[in-house]
């Protein structure tokens, strides 16, 4: 195609967005309110996701190795026969994890189990801490009590994150078979509710997305559709004189195109209102939680409203003239 | 084209030749029977008939927005039934074509509507210039160059669509009833217009109902009935076969 017709097509283009205007200002509504909604629930999964990845950073587990006071405290350990015991009736060969390089060592090991994330190892004093935090409200007054009476029941172990918390299970059984373990601590079934929203966000968020990218397809071509008598006369007479099929579309590529880029950004100034109104409104209700700033996402946002209305208006009036194009007639009432 | 090319394409095969034709439309009516027609290029002709002969029919067939059921059409050196979904815009480039109903685009002005059948074909905005003027002064609407469609008459609209038709300086002018929706004044002008064009060496084909614009222009009449050539006569005659 020569540049002076590329020109020429391109101002036609811009220009029956004017002439149509009724027809651009409806395309472009229509548009827009899909954008957003399909801008808040990307926000709104972005935001879920974040808490979500808060709340698996604090989902740590805590590993207890089989040191002197899990002998002292464990049941059913046995004294080998002919052993010699301390006062407290322990043995040497009772426990696996006997000072602190030992302890390091068993770190090592846990390191070296696929999925984990980060090990750290934690002093028994360090361990009594913790665990304040991740037992029930009645199990902390039992701490209380032991630890005025200056004991410290914790062993050493050590304080564990994982990658994938859908690998919980079999990622622990791992960590419990590691030798030098005792026993592990974790937030009972905290990781399969984690697993489980972040599935139901990705899964809703898909559906709401396609659902509105095909109303909004449809309704776009149904809006040229509706005020398609102009373009009828018109592309029968672009036909009748001798236009060639691209040359027809052009115009309405470069029309559903410009369309889509307005409205993708007008959309992301709608966005950007509605989300401080709903950041302020969050806050005050609960409090300083810090919500993804609307900046960090513009670029994202910008790039999949642009791809939205791109697809839209060229797809839409594509698909809205290909059945004018096949047929080589001027009897454009008919068609 | 330069006028001495057209003159010496005169020499050549017929403009139009139609052998055998017969047209059935998926209605099941049919609407030409084995036509056989030659037109001369530099012919002006009439396309006469009752409602319901083929008239149009037969104009659809040559500027190939219908295809013949069965025999063969040759138009402008294109074999029309063989021809390929791409070629028909080049082919459309070789003639032009009026309509009953105008059809000017109601929001370009006059100019931008007879420009607009030369963009199609890719022509610069200079060479676009120098031909829309020309062909508007040739169909006495050059002070109305920007004007929009609405605020002229019927006959001026016409007239657009015949600087239109004319301004990629077409072998043929194909014109379906033309004068249809102009009153008889401004059919006489039109006719004469085409007359005009005709004179310079285009070939003419006009379908219409008027006997009166037949008879005193006194080209040469195909007459259709029944989706057949009834009579063929030059100088206007109509009913010689009856
Ligand atoms: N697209 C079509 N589909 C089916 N039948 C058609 C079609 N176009 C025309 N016909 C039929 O073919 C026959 C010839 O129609 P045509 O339009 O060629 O007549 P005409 O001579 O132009 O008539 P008029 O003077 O009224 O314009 C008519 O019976 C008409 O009903
Ligand atoms: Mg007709």
């Amino acid at each position: 195609m020569k540049i002076s017709s590329m020109k020429y097509l391109t101002k036609e283009g811009f220009k029956s967005i004017w002439t149509n205007r009724l027809m651009s200002l409806s395309s472009i509504g229509v548009l827009v309110a899909c954008m957003v909604l399909i801008g808040i629930a990307l926000l709104l999964s972005f935001n879920v996701n974040k808490m979500v990845g808060d709340l698996e950073n604090q989902n740590v587990i805590l590993v207890f190795f089989d040191d002197y006071n899990a002998a002292l405290y464990g049941e059913g350990r046995l004294v080998p026969p002919g052993a010699e015991v301390d006062e407290n009736g322990i043995c040497d060969q009772m426990y696996t994890v006997h000072n602190t390089e030992e302890a390091k060592a068993v770190c090592e090991e846990l390191k070296k189990i696929d999925n984990i994330n980060t090990v750290e190892y934690i002093s028994k004093e360090t361990a009594l801490e913790m665990i304040k935090d991740i037992l029930p409200e009645k199990d902390v007054d039992y701490f209380a009590v032991l630890e005025e009476a200056g004991e410290n029941p914790m062993s050493d172990g050590a304080k564990i994150t994982m990658v994938d918390l859908e690998k919980f299970d079999a990622t622990v059984s791992a960590i419990t078979s590691t030798k030098g373990v005792d026993s592990i601590q974790s937030q009972n079934g905290l990781a399969e509710k984690i697993t489980g929203i972040k599935n139901g966000i990705f899964i809703a968020g898909i559906a709401i997305i396609s659902i509105l990218l095909i109303i909004s397809l449809v309704i776009v071509s149904n809006t040229i559709r509706v005020t398609m008598y102009n373009r009828k006369l018109e592309i029968s007479i672009m036909k009748a004189v001798g236009a060639t099929d691209s040359f027809v579309r052009i115009p309405f590529v470069v029309e559903g195109v410009s369309i889509g880029i307005i409205s993708a950004l007008l959309s992301l100034g709608v966005l950007y209102c509605c989300y401080r109104v709903a950041v302020e409104a969050i806050l005050s209700a609960i409090g300083n939680y810090t919500l993804i700033p609307f900046s960090s996402q513009i670029w994202l946002l910008l790039g999949v409203f642009v791809a939205i209305g791109v697809v839209a208006g060229s797809l839409g009036s594509i698909i809205m003239i290909g059945k004018y194009l096949k047929r080589e007639g001027s009897e454009f009432a008919a068609i | 084209m330069t006028e001495e090319k057209q003159t010496a394409a005169k020499k050549e095969a017929p403009i139009i030749e139609f052998k055998g034709v017969s047209k059935v439309y998926t209605s099941g009516t049919h609407a030409l029977n084995d036509v056989n027609i030659k037109i001369n290029d530099g012919e002006f002709v009439f396309v006469v008939g009752a409602s319901g002969a083929g008239k149009s029919t037969f104009m659809k067939l040559i500027m190939r927005e219908e295809k013949p059921n069965t025999g063969s059409i040759i138009v402008n050196g294109f074999n029309l039934p063989k021809m390929k979904h791409k070629q028909v815009p080049f082919f459309r480039r070789t003639m032009g074509i009026v309509f009953q109903d105008f059809r000017l685009i109601p929001n370009m002005t006059v100019y931008e509507n007879v420009a607009f059948a030369m963009h199609v074909t890719g022509a610069d905005d200079k060479q676009i210039r120098i031909q829309v003027t020309k062909a508007l002064s040739l169909v006495g609407l050059h002070e109305k160059a920007r004007s929009m469609p609405n605020q002229l008459s019927g006959g001026e609209q016409q007239r657009v669509g015949l600087a239109r038709a004319l301004v990629n300086n077409p072998r043929l002018i194909i014109a379906d009833e033309p004068t249809g929706n102009v009153d008889p004044t401004m059919s006489y002008e039109i006719v004469s217009l085409l007359t005009e064009i005709n004179k310079r060496g285009t070939t003419v084909l006009m379908v219409t109902h008027d006997h009166d614009l037949v008879r005193d222009f006194g080209h040469r009449v195909i007459m259709l009935e029944k989706g057949r050539i009834v009579a063929d006569n030059a100088g206007g005659k109509i009913h010689e076969n009856q």
